[in-house]
């Protein structure tokens, strides 16, 4: 770097420092409140896992409630044999069934040993 | 020996974070102070405007803490500027739409909104009004002559000269390489002297 560079720039960097020493007072105040407002920024940003934890829990509980309401026309539970019997008793056929039960008790009794009382 | 109690060290864990965060808000706070001044000057001489300068500063120094306050302390100028002049780029991109709407519209500027930095000035070291005057245009003279610098040029310059960040600071406050920092900065002192003259100096 040449001479004539170098005091170019000293000459540059000192009226600059003046002009920065010159600042006036009202210029000064709005600085600090610029900074303030920045320092607050800063103490009120949260770690990210504490930012993202409730929108996380929402959307759980939203996924487990959605399967909870899906989950008796989409999901094939194994079927159990009560739960048969207990729908064909529910069946309309099977109301008429009811009707005639004391029917029906009369073929079970002649079934077991009605051979002999009948003959 | 002590019975170890969780609540204990939760509470030691909570203190510990929140002192950590008291010393961190302090040492951004100091870095803060000490930087602002250059800051505004820095961005008045680029967008040659104070009160966009003041906005631009606040900007930057609120990006930088919500953003960058958990990176090394050393980090905190070069990107501190980078944001800077990220906010002066944006600024001359609406400036030169807004002139080209105005041009459009044949309204030119106001002469009373065109600045005036000796106006604005408050001597504190007890110059005479001579030599404020006389020091006021020079720095007339040389905000006037990086004016008219390309924006890289200008920027290098600045960050080199007047907030002292050495090439490699420049580099990520431009977001370039050190090299074209280097071009940069040779070309506008080169410019700088043949538009000011050796009687500036």
């Amino acid at each position: 770097m040449n001479d004539a560079n170098k005091a170019l720039e000293e000459r540059a960097k000192r009226l600059f420092d003046e002009s920065v020493d010159g600042l006036d007072a009202a210029t000064l105040s709005r600085l600090n409140q610029a900074r303030q407002k920045a320092l607050e920024a800063s103490t009120r940003r949260a770690p990210s896992f504490a930012r993202w934890a409730p929108i996380g829990g929402l959307a759980t509980a939203a996924a487990v409630a959605l399967l909870l309401i899906q989950s008796p026309t989409t999901i094939d539970a194994p079927i159990d044999a009560g739960a048969v019997e207990f729908e064909l008793l529910l069946s309309e056929d099977s109301l008429d069934m009811l009707e005639d039960l004391e029917f029906y008790e009369w073929i079970d009794l002649a079934d077991d040993g009605g051979g002999d009382s009948v003959g | 020996m002590e019975a170890f109690s969780p609540a204990f060290a939760v509470s030691c864990t909570e203190r510990d974070t929140g002192a950590r965060a008291l010393r961190q808000t302090d040492v951004l706070n100091r870095f803060l102070m000490g930087i602002e001044r250059r800051a505004l000057r820095y961005a008045e001489i680029a967008v040659r405007d104070r009160d966009e300068a003041l906005d631009l500063v606040q900007v930057a120094m609120i990006k930088l803490a919500q953003n960058y306050a958990n990176r090394p302390e050393a980090e905190w100028a070069p990107l501190f500027y980078r944001i800077l002049q990220n906010g002066i780029r944006d600024f001359h991109r609406r400036q030169a739409v807004r002139n080209r709407v105005m041009v459009w519209l044949g309204r030119g500027r106001d002469a009373e909104d065109s600045y005036d930095p000796i106006a604005q000035a408050e001597d504190r070291a007890g110059r005479s009004p001579e030599e404020i005057v006389e020091t006021g245009e020079a720095m007339q003279s040389l905000e006037d002559a990086m004016a008219r610098l390309p924006g890289r040029q200008r920027e290098a310059f600045m960050l080199r000269t007047f907030e002292g960040l050495d090439v490699a600071g420049t580099a990520t406050a431009m977001g370039c390489s050190e090299g074209s920092v280097k071009t940069h900065y040779s070309r506008a002192v080169h410019s700088l002297r043949d538009t000011l003259g050796e009687h500036w100096q």
